[in-house]
Parts: C-alpha cells; sequence; structure tokens
C-alpha cells in the first residue's frame, strides 16, 4: 500500500466520518475547492454544499454559527487555514464553544472540531506562521489534539469527530505533505477513552516530550545521536489537554533526563507547562526545553531561525545529557537556546 | 403557585401579567442584590419588558432564543420558571443552570431560551448556527437574538447579518434600543441612520417600533418571523428605556442622562400603556399585579432555601465528563 500524505488522511477522516455521521457539517472558507493544502477536496462533491458550506471571510461569524448549529445538534467542523487567522473567532471559541456547556450546567454540548493551522510554512512571515499551543490549551473547556503523522491525524480526527465538546485540532502546517502509512479503520464508539500519548520510539539516556512536528523532528534526531551511542526516548503526546500525565511521568521516571519541545515561544509557552508537569509526575528528574525564540516569525527562509529544528533538538539533548546527575551534583534545570543557522 | 409549564402570552391580560412578573422579578432580584444576598452585578430590565414579552408572544413553541447580559425579562418572556431563574441569580444548585451562570448567563434549553452571554454581540452569530441547524433537521422553527445599541457597532452583528443571508436562514435580529451604552449615547457612537437601514443593506426585512407598546412589538415581530420561517432572516429594532441604571453602579439619572429624560420615557411604561391601549380595567391590573408579586415572593423564598453547588457539581461539565 503506498503511503498517504498528512493532508490527504485528513480528508479520509473527514470522508469516513461524514459518511457514518449526517449530522457533520463543514464551514470554512474555500473548503469546497479543498483551498489551500487538501484537507477537503472534493468533500462537496460527495456530500453536498449543504453540508460542505464555504463561508464568507467571517471567521468571528463562521466559528460561532458553527457553535450556535453544535449545540442545536449538529456536528461541526470549522476550519481556520492559518493560526494567525484563528484571533478572529478566538471570542467565539473561547468565550462560548468553551464556556457554554458549563455556564449553562451542562444544558448544552457543542461538539466542534475546529482544524487550524500552526507553525510556520512556506515562508509566509509573521501573521500566517505562529504557534498557538499554550494560549488554546489552557483554556478551561478546550480539548487540543496535535498529531504528528498521517495515520496519527486519521485516528485523532475521528476521536474528535466522536466527542460530545470542543476539540482544536492542531494541524502544522510543515507536515501537510509529509507522506506515511494509513489505515482506515472503523471510528469507535462514543465514550472510547481519551487518546493516550505513545513511546514513538523507546530509549534510555533521555526523553523528548513532542507533538506535531516537533515528533518528526525527534525521530530525526534520534538517528543522529544513536550514531553517537545517547538512545532517545520518544514520547509524542498527540493531546495537549487533557495531558497523559501517567505516560509522561514513566518515562521521565525511566530515563531522569526530560526534554521539552514546543513550537511555541519559552515565556508563557507550552513548554512551561510540560516541565513543571515531569517536576510534579517525575520529581528529580532533569529537565530542559526548547522552544521557538521570542520573536514573531521572519519572512522568508528566516523563519527557520525561530524555530526547533533537528540539530538544535540534538544540540539541546547533548547538553541534557552532559549535566552531572541530580545525587552528585544538583544543577538548575535550563532552557536551551536555539542553534539554528539559515 | 407558580406556573409549572408555561403556556406562552398571546392575549393583552397575559401580556400584561407577563410584563408585571418582570417588572416584580427585577425588582426584588435588585432588592436582594442590594442587600447583598445576590453577588456579581445585575442589570435589570425594568422599563423594556414589553420588548422581551412582544417579541416572545409573537413565537411559536419550538421557536429559539438567545440574549444578552440583560436577560432575565427574555428569559421570564420565554417561559423560564421565575423560581429556577431567581436560584440562578442567587448562584443555588437549584438555578437553571446549577448555579454556576449567573445572572449573565441564563439558559433553560427546555423553554428554548439557549442562553444569554455577555460578551456584546457574542450571541449573534450563534443564531445563525441555531437556524442552520432547523434547516438540516427540517424544521421551520426560527430564532430570535437579542443586542442593544451597544451591539450595533460590533463587527460580528454584520458579519452574522451577511450569513443569515447569503443562506436565507430563520433568524430574526432584535436590536433593544434602550438609547445608552452604559453611559455612551447610541447616536454619539453610531454613523449613519442606525441599525434598521444598515440591515436593510443586507436584504433583511427590518421595522423599528415603539417598544414601550408591547402589542406593536409583538405585531411587528409576527411579521418578521413569518419572513424569517420562510427563509428571509430579518431585523426589529424597538426604541425603549431603561428606567434603572446600567447596573448598580451608576444612578438612573443625574449622570449621564437627565431627570427629564427619564420622566418623559417613565410616562411610558408599558405597563401603563398596554393597559390603557387594551382598555385593561385598573381592578384586573391591581390583581395581576399581585399575582406577580406572590409569584416573585415565591421565587426569592425558592431559592434561598436552595444550596449552593457542592464543590464537586463546580467541577462537573467542564470538558469530557459524561
Amino acid at each position: 500500500m503506498s503511503d498517504t500524505m498528512f493532508a490527504q488522511a485528513i480528508r479520509c477522516a473527514l470522508e469516513d466520518a461524514m459518511a457514518q455521521d449526517e449530522s457533520i457539517v463543514l464551514l470554512g472558507q474555500d473548503i469546497a475547492a479543498g483551498f489551500p493544502f487538501g484537507a477537503t477536496r472534493e468533500l462537496a462533491e460527495v456530500f453536498g454544499a449543504e453540508r460542505v458550506r464555504d463561508t464568507p471571510i467571517s471567521e468571528a461569524a463562521t466559528m460561532g454559527c458553527g457553535i450556535g448549529a453544535a449545540m442545536m445538534g449538529l456536528r461541526t467542523v470549522v476550519e481556520v487555514d492559518f493560526a494567525g487567522f484563528l484571533l478572529l473567532g478566538l471570542d467565539q471559541l473561547v468565550n462560548n464553544a468553551a464556556k457554554l456547556r458549563y455556564m449553562s450546567g451542562g444544558q448544552l454540548r457543542v461538539p466542534l472540531v475546529v482544524r487550524v493551522g500552526q507553525g510556520p510554512f512556506g515562508a509566509f512571515a509573521a501573521q500566517h506562521s505562529q504557534a498557538q499551543h499554550a494560549w488554546l490549551a489552557s483554556v478551561p473547556g478546550l480539548a487540543l489534539a496535535a498529531p504528528s503523522d498521517a495515520q496519527d491525524a486519521y485516528t485523532l480526527l475521528r476521536w474528535a469527530l466522536r466527542q460530545s465538546d470542543p476539540v482544536v485540532f492542531a494541524e502544522d502546517m510543515r507536515l501537510y505533505r509529509t507522506k506515511g502509512p494509513l489505515v482506515r479503520e472503523e471510528g469507535g464508539q462514543r465514550g472510547d477513552g481519551t487518546p493516550r500519548a505513545r513511546v514513538l520510539r523507546p530509549g534510555r539516556d533521555a526523553t523528548v516530550l513532542c507533538f506535531g512536528f516537533g515528533a518528526m523532528l525527534a525521530l530525526s534526531a534520534a538517528q543522529v545521536l544513536a550514531t553517537e551511542g545517547v538512545e532517545l526516548e520518544i514520547v509524542d503526546l498527540r493531546l495537549l489537554s487533557p495531558l497523559d500525565e501517567q505516560t509522561i511521568g514513566e518515562s521521565s521516571r525511566h530515563t531522569g533526563r526530560v526534554l521539552c519541545l514546543g513550537e511555541d515561544p519559552l515565556l508563557g509557552g507550552i513548554t512551561a507547562t510540560l516541565a513543571a508537569t515531569v517536576d510534579r509526575v517525575a520529581h528529580g528528574a532533569l529537565v530542559g526545553r526548547l522552544g521557538a525564540r521570542h520573536w514573531p516569525t521572519p519572512f522568508g527562509s528566516s523563519e527557520l531561525l525561530v524555530y526547533p529544528s533537528a540539530n538544535s533538538l540534538a544540540a539541546a539533548v547533548r547538553q541534557l545529557i552532559a549535566w552531572p546527575d541530580v545525587q552528585q551534583a544538583p544543577v538548575a534545570n535550563g532552557d536551551f537556546q536555539i542553534a539554528n543557522t539559515p | 403557585m407558580a406556573r409549572l409549564r408555561d403556556e406562552g402570552v398571546k392575549t393583552a391580560a397575559e401580556m400584561y401579567a407577563r410584563m408585571a412578573l418582570i417588572r416584580n422579578f427585577e425588582q426584588a432580584a435588585y432588592r436582594a442584590y442590594e442587600r447583598n444576598e445576590l453577588e456579581g452585578t445585575i442589570h435589570a430590565s425594568i422599563g423594556q419588558e414589553a420588548v422581551a414579552v412582544g417579541v416572545a408572544a409573537a413565537l411559536e413553541e419550538g421557536d429559539k432564543m438567545l440574549s444578552h447580559h440583560r436577560g432575565h425579562g427574555h428569559a421570564l418572556a420565554k417561559g423560564v420558571n421565575p423560581r429556577r431563574l431567581m436560584a440562578e441569580l442567587f448562584g443555588r444548585a437549584d438555578g437553571v443552570c446549577g448555579g454556576k451562570g449567573g445572572s449573565m448567563h441564563v439558559a433553560d434549553v427546555r423553554c428554548g431560551f439557549l442562553g444569554s452571554l455577555a460578551v456584546v454581540g457574542s450571541s449573534i452569530p450563534l443564531a445563525v448556527g441555531v437556524a442552520l441547524a432547523a434547516r438540516r433537521a427540517g424544521e421551520d422553527a426560527v430564532c430570535v437574538v437579542f443586542f442593544g445599541d451597544g451591539g450595533v457597532n460590533q463587527g460580528v452583528l454584520y458579519e452574522a447579518l451577511n450569513l443569515a443571508g447569503i443562506w436565507k436562514l430563520g433568524v430574526v435580529f432584535v436590536c433593544e434600543n434602550n438609547a445608552y451604552a452604559i453611559t455612551t449615547p447610541a447616536k454619539k457612537v453610531t454613523a449613519g441612520e442606525g441599525v434598521l437601514e444598515r440591515a436593510q443593506a443586507f436584504g433583511c426585512g427590518a421595522l423599528r417600533v415603539d417598544g414601550q407598546d408591547v402589542e406593536e412589538v409583538a405585531g411587528a415581530t409576527r411579521t418578521l418571523v413569518a419572513e424569517a420561517r420562510a427563509g428571509q432572516p430579518a431585523l426589529l429594532e424597538c426604541l425603549t428605556y431603561r428606567f434603572l441604571g446600567h447596573s448598580r453602579s451608576d444612578p438612573p439619572h443625574g449622570h449621564y442622562r437627565t431627570r427629564e429624560e427619564l420622566e418623559r420615557w417613565q410616562g411610558r411604561d408599558p405597563l401603563v400603556v398596554l393597559a390603557h391601549n387594551a382598555g385593561l380595567d385598573a381592578e384586573e391590573c391591581v390583581r395581576l399585579d399581585a399575582e406577580a408579586r406572590a409569584q416573585v415572593h415565591e421565587a426569592i423564598e425558592f431559592a434561598r432555601a436552595s444550596p449552593p453547588p457542592t464543590p464537586e457539581e463546580l467541577a462537573k461539565d467542564v470538558w469530557g465528563d459524561e
């Protein structure tokens, strides 16, 4: 079987879920044409314009419409192509989608999935390219999924489309054209357990906690490090809210050295939460963080300076490994600088 | 005895009774707030009862309603039980939302009252989605969404008017124009003629009515609801006035409104206007007022007796738990 592109896996998940569940309706800009990444291509031909609804460029009303429809029994998928555009819908997402169930004492449920691009892509500069994981993970009432390959995109999206509460589906745009094997397995039933983090690669010397594109970086860094005798354990978190603290704890206690990898800046970024979690569930483990520089994303290939790469990840892991053992000489846990060059 | 099931309001006497209920409810809630029995803040709709009741009178069972921070009157007009509404204002477990929503976030889905949202204008696009879901279900139910003159300058209103227009959805946008957004006069911050003319530019059927006259509000709403059922979104602008301040922090007059202006509007009290226009005799009005007062008294007693939600209840309904 030939491999499937990440964007196509998303399309497969939407198609399979929509075939099973008549209540699913898609809302977004240019989705009938499948622009720009092909994740909804030809779904309008299969399911009709009533279920695949092209919207005006009105992110707030589109998000609100998706919420209102979801409250009343539809299951809506709102597509926001680029992270920067999500902010226009954020009032609706944060104030309404996330809180309506709680504020109504459980009378209302909002089975909304928001598919949103994250990370840098195509040298599109500061507004299209950004990472918002910590913001989104910090909102009570939202779940945040961040798949790392084609199969996981399919599986997590099918899961998201079975939930009764809102899920933000963060798609790292650098993954859309990557390929991997895909099995279009039957969707499970409602009440399936929350997806657990997965150990993508077992190792003994250090753990990388990662998600999305970071998992690809970690696999690449692990290959290099293996040639140096360092066995990296890779934990792909898959969900950033809720967090699988059990798997984080098991791997952190196993290796004793943990690198938290994120795409947003270190100040207030998701890596801060991951590091604090490690400290709580595996106290005594050495913890380091690697995230984006505290810059807006510059135009062009200079964006490579801002986000973690396999090289900067490998360099950070080497430093983490070089730290003395806690028992011998306790050191402050630390943050690593990105050493990328364009 | 509080009504357990709402039968709706159609006749003049029923409309009077419901407006009297809202009036008494708001007064009692306000007094409870002044006694520190209520936490948070409170936005009373005294003076605006005809808008809530007139609009609700034009709706059928199955029609939906969304509201804003000044939503107690809308909720009562749509049939929310006053005892459970008062308990919600008290933050008690027997409140319609279990005490977790409070005054500004009331919802009672069984009544078709889908929620009050406190970010100005933010409930507006939800109505488009509610109408879309009704369409997908093959129903002709409409969704009414209230907003004030303050909401008129939120961009999402125009996004929603556009979306409802292109998709031909059954939304009735109701602007409750009470002339002030807290202290800011609507005229000072609204370019052009007003929301009615703006809505017409989106192809909406739009009407502007005297919001102190419940029969006029109900009549205009019936016209617009019929259009909305046929797939033509519509907008109603009701000219009205709140007789109290925005919340407890500002006085009814003296700060940004004159006493003369307030008194002029108080002379157009919606209960008095209806009694006069419909020829309700004074004796009947006194009787209906007394019934409303008794109902509200009972609501206050019910709310006081209800316990606060437990920490376990407060931890529920965040995400994913069934």
